[in-house]
Formats: structure tokens, sequence, C-alpha cells
């Protein structure tokens, strides 16, 4: 009996000695919780990186990597009176660059004489991402914190961005939590497999405009061409009856490849807000044998697949999967 | 007379103690004329020419030369939205240009099978990668196993493929 009670204020010691332990562990618990909410999601880390490639002045220098090839590259982005310079050059070999301001998009090349292009869409390094929208996106990808890292001597975040289908890549994203800049995107396939990565090496925020890109958006823009006319009549249009869910068709004509003074051929573009594919249909006349081709480099692939008379082109940053569906989906229009 | 030329220019550097030359260089007409000539390339030089302008401007000449070739080759104006017709033609040119800045990638897509195939032994990217027999790297026994398939074939198989990424490129340069 005696031994009884011993145990029981054995007990009750103990009891009492650890409750505000556990107290307080509990304590800590409902804090973490609260962190954890006022932790931004990853959709806000998206929004932030956006807004901040579209409205700061900085100079990226950065290393494209596809298949065991490395090219070296410098994007330079301004604000002038509200609207955006970009200014790109490839920093190894001949020299590349192009210009773009004010609706016109100008390349200049070593040896060449420069030309412009009318364009509304942003065409430096990380403008798919920053052009998506990622709230209505969310039907296709699911966005993800992955931690910290660092990139370019700068602390990062990584943000998943997984695709929900197999028809489409999933990607990587690196922010710079200093100024929410991207600093480091991957392609990566189903199997994790790393198809294209594009990394900022260099990255410098400046407060005022680079004094040398503003000067270049005095300069007057080289001549803009004129893409000829699109839409030849006589040939037979072809419709898709799948697309990849998210797709959308942005356009569809008929156009004689450019360069090539060939018969004209059907083409369709399909995007879904980060990747277009084109689609190409033309009658065969290749005397090869083979009925499919594929090519691909980084993320991007070239399907080629002969069927009955027709021989179909499907060209775009896609698995391979959704490339045949797509093909298969082929019928003429009515 | 060429044998003079030495001595004349010796005679001016005070140099030629010949009489018999100096005499010859004196009755010959066309000794003198070079002398003088000599002379006044040496005054030239010396910017010592007082007054006598020797600069030449071949400028306008030029310009003239080179007006008159344009017309003659009849270089049509480019990307002058009034005259679409005659823009066809430049274009093709200037685009030829602009593949190759735009769509680096694209031309290496052809170029860089023989890496892709090195590749190909990982099995998760076997079923892309190990179906691209074509280029150069197409395995010779295939090749006369099928004698449809000849080297111009693939040559002009490849350049309709490349004329495809070309315009995939460009269609993402001016997509809506």
């Amino acid at each position: 009996m005696k031994h009884r009670s011993f145990l029981v204020v054995l007990f009750s010691v103990i009891v009492f000695l650890v409750s505000p332990q556990l107290y307080a562990n509990q304590e800590e618990a409902t804090q973490q919780i609260i962190t954890k909410q006022v932790q931004p999601s990853a959709l806000t880390y998206l929004k932030k990186m956006q807004q901040a490639y579209k409205e700061l002045n900085y100079e990226l220098l950065y290393l494209n990597t596809a298949q065991n090839q490395i090219e070296p590259k410098q994007l330079i982005h301004g604000v002038l009176d509200g609207q955006r310079i970009a200014y790109f050059c490839y920093l190894n070999g001949g020299i590349r660059e192009s210009l773009q301001f004010d609706g016109k998009i100008s390349y200049y090349q070593q040896g060449n004489q420069a030309y412009s292009l009318v364009t509304n869409r942003d065409h430096s390094v990380f403008a798919n991402i920053a052009n998506f929208n990622f709230e209505s996106g969310n039907k296709n990808y699911e966005y993800l914190i992955l931690g910290k890292s660092r990139i370019a001597g700068k602390r990062s975040i990584a943000i998943r961005m997984t695709s929900k289908d197999m028809y489409r890549y999933s990607y990587i994203i690196w922010l710079d939590l200093g100024s929410y800049l991207p600093l480091r995107l991957e392609t990566i396939n189903k199997s994790n497999l790393i198809l294209e990565q594009t990394m900022v090496v260099s990255l410098n925020v400046t407060e005022s405009i680079n004094p040398w890109i503003k000067r270049m958006s005095d300069q007057k823009a080289p001549d803009v061409l004129h893409l000829p006319q699109t839409t030849v009549k006589d040939v037979a249009p072809w419709e898709l009856t799948w697309l990849p869910p998210g797709f959308k068709i942005i356009k569809d004509d008929q156009h004689k490849l450019m360069l090539h003074d060939t018969d004209p051929i059907s083409y369709i573009m399909i995007n879904d807000g980060i990747v277009s594919v084109s689609v190409y249909i033309s009658t065969k006349k290749s005397t090869l044998t083979q009925q499919q081709n594929i090519i691909q480099r980084g993320g991007t692939l070239l399907y080629t697949k002969q069927q009955e008379n027709i021989e179909v082109n499907v060209i775009g940053e896609i698995p391979l999967l959704t490339a045949e569906k797509i093909a298969a989906s082929i019928k003429a229009a009515k | 007379m060429k044998e003079y030329s030495q001595d004349i220019s010796t005679l001016i550097d005070n140099e030629l103690h010949d009489d018999m030359v100096i005499k010859h260089i004196l009755d010959d007409t066309e000794s003198q004329k070079q002398f003088s000539r000599y002379q006044l390339i040496g005054d030239v030089m010396r910017d010592e020419s007082e007054g006598l302008d020797l600069r030449i401007d071949i400028t306008n000449s030029v310009m003239a030369v080179i007006v008159n070739e344009t017309q003659d080759n009849k270089i049509v104006p480019v990307a002058t939205p009034e005259k679409v017709e005659s823009n066809v033609v430049p274009f093709m040119k200037r685009f030829g240009q602009y593949a190759i800045a735009a769509s680096v990638a694209g031309v290496v897509v052809v170029s860089s099978l023989m890496i892709n195939q090195n590749v190909a032994t990982d099995p998760s990217v076997t079923p892309v990668l190990n179906t691209v027999p074509f280029g150069g790297a197409a395995a010779p026994v295939s090749l006369q196993a099928k004698p449809v398939q000849t080297k111009s074939d693939i040559k002009e198989r490849n350049e309709h493929l490349e004329a495809l990424l070309k315009d995939h490129q460009l269609q993402l340069q001016v997509q809506p």
C-alpha cells in the first residue's frame, strides 16, 4: 500500500516536471504554424518575380545549357518612362545582338544588315515564365516551394512548377530573395531529367537605367521587315481533333516556308501560356522509307510522321507523347 | 633613259659628281622633265610646294561611280511598306541572316545528332534518342539495306527540316 502511494507521488512529480515542457512544446508548435502562414506562398513569390522582371533595371549574365552545350549570354533590362528596353547578346562567337523596345525587336549580326520585326511579345530569356498567368495556370501546373539555396551569390528560393498531366514538361524556378528576379530555370521531364537549364551567374540590379541602353533607345531602329502574305487559298486546311489540356490554337494558316521557296504548307500554332508548338502539314514528297523521325535538343522536339499521303511535323518544347497524340489527331477540315 | 633615274635622284641629293652624266641629263629633255618631277615630289613631301595644291579629292568621282553602279544593278530598296511585292526577294535574303541569328538552336538540332546518340544509352531517354538514324550519323549498313534512301534524299530531308525549324523560330518571334 505504502509502496503504491509512493508510486503515485513519484508519478505526479514526473507529470509536474514534464508538463511545462509539454506546454512549451505546444506553444512552439502553434508559433510554427503562425510563421508558416506568414511565409508567402509559391504563387506570391512567382508574382513578385514577374513584377520584378518587368519593372527593375538590371543586368544578367547567364548560361544556357542543353545537351552538353553551354552558351553564355547577356541581358540588360531597363525601364524608361514606363517602357521596357531589353538588350540581348551572345557572349561567345560572332556578335549577335538584339534590342527590344517600343513594339519592335531589332537584330544585329556581325557582317549582316540589321533589321527589325514588329512584336509585342517579350522575347528575353525568362519571358515565358515572366508572362505566364500563374493563377489560371494552376489548372495545369502545381506550384511548390522546394527550399532555399544560393545562386549567383544570392540567397534564393526554389519553386517547382509541376505539370498535372504527362503532356507537358515541368519546371524549377529559382528566385533571388532580395530582388525576386529569376536566377535559374530548369526544364525537366517526368522522370526528373533536366532537359535544359538557364542559370544566371551574375546579377546586377541598379537604381537607374543603364545609360548605354538608354542611348540605344534614342537610335533609329533598323527597317521593319513585313512578312509576306500568309494565307494561301489553294492549300487544304487541316484541323486538330485533340489538343493537350490547357492548349489553345493561336494561329491557323497556310504559308510558304520563309527562305525556302517551297509549296505552301498548312500551319497551326498552339500555346498553353508557356510553350508554343508549331504543327506543319504538307503533302508527302519524301522518298525516305522511315515512318517517324524524332530529333530532340534540350526541351525542343522535332517530330515527323508520314501517314497516308501527308507528312506532319510537330516542333516545340513538349514531350514526345504529346507530339504523337497531336499528329495522330490531324484530320482534313470540313 | 631609265638608267639615269638613279643618277637624277643622286643629283637632287647633291651627291652626283660625274660631269659626263650631268651633261647628258642637261641635254636630254626627258631627263630634265624627270628632274623637275622629282623636285616637285620632294617639295610636296616636304610641304614646300608654296600654294601648289596637290590634295586630290576623289570622293565625288567615287560617289558618282557608286551611284551609277547602284542604278546599273537595280538594287530594290527594302522593306518599304508601299512596295510589298518588291519586298519579297530582299526579305528572303535577309531572312537567311535572321535565321542564323535567331535559330541557332534550330541549326544545332541537326548538327548535334552525334551528341544525341552518345547519350542514347541512358535508359530514360532511349525512346526518344535511339530513333534518329538520320544525317551523317546513320549506320551504313541500314543505308545499303534500303537503297531508296540515297544521300541526296537525306540531304534534302535535312534541308526541309531546317526550313521548318527556321519557320518555327520566325513564327515564335511574330506570334500574336
